[in-house]
């Protein structure tokens, strides 16, 4: 895989629709970087949310192949907080709304 | 992400559901420590928009950068907090050799956060390689660094999951 750059902001993301209604879910992103263990990552993800290790691994490795992976959704307070606790962690976690 | 990083030695082992043991020596404990003094220093003293901050509070709104700073207005602080506390509780059981699985999730978030760091500094790639490291190389004992610390926070790892399971 290539050498992922280090800021979100310069990733190509996606660009929400701005349009949508303000109570539309939101989708809380981690992105894949090239210093956070695979191990480490995993376990974040069992940690923070209660996920199986069989979930928490097959989504470590989305972000790790795909370059992301949705890792929760929710109100817009709920993935705040997750991306707050994701970050805590050292994750490079975003939210945006949820395009579908 | 990097893939495992294997050494011989096991310098932490979980006994029990609340209950780990830190086996590591006393130059290892002193070079953690002060790690995590530099660490603090870093994270309360460095200008907000310093690089090797970057990943320590990364963007939330990566799409919408008005949201963005709305965000970091409300929860920098509280970021910045939450690692001081980590630091904080790390730091005062970093000479014990029993720790509860609280502790120790204290002791992986701030060597992760010391890792993010040097990482960034060392411009770490996909396939870096500690077994490849280069003793020329003017950042060698760096890279030796970051390689002791992911196998530390990689063992670390795995006795606080065996705690979750």
């Amino acid at each position: 895989m290539a050498r992922a750059s280090t800021a979100p902001a310069e990733l190509d993301a996606p660009v929400g629709d701005t349009s949508v209604a303000e109570d539309r879910p939101w989708i809380v992103l981690v992105w894949n970087d090239p210093i956070n263990l695979m191990s480490y990552v995993a376990f974040v993800f069992q940690k923070l949310f209660g996920y199986s290790k069989d979930k928490a691994h097959r989504l470590m490795l989305d972000v790790h192949e795909k370059g992301r992976a949705v890792v929760s959704s929710g109100p817009r307070e709920k993935a705040e907080l997750d991306v707050f606790r994701l970050h805590e962690h050292g994750l490079w976690a975003t939210m945006q709304r949820d395009d579908h | 992400m990097p893939r495992r990083f294997r050494a011989p030695r096991r310098p932490v082992k979980s006994l029990g559901p609340d209950c780990f043991r830190l086996m590591i020596d006393d130059d290892e404990r002193a070079l953690v420590a002060r790690l995590f003094e530099q660490l603090r220093g870093l994270v309360t003293e460095a200008p907000a928009a310093d690089p090797r901050l970057r990943r320590l509070f990364p963007t939330a709104y990566h799409d919408d950068p008005e949201r963005d700073v709305e965000y970091q207005r409300l929860m920098r602080d509280e970021l910045l907090a939450s690692r001081l506390a980590s630091l904080a509780e790390v730091e005062q059981v970093l000479t014990r050799e029993f720790l509860t699985s609280d502790q120790l999730a204290s002791f992986m978030r701030s060597l992760n956060a010391v890792r993010l760091v040097l990482g960034t500094l060392l411009d770490v790639g996909e396939e870096t390689d500690a077994s490849e490291l280069d003793q020329e190389d003017p950042l060698f004992v760096e890279h030796q660094l970051y390689a002791w610390l992911s196998w530390m926070l990689e063992h670390v790892v795995g006795a606080l999951r065996q705690g979750l399971a």
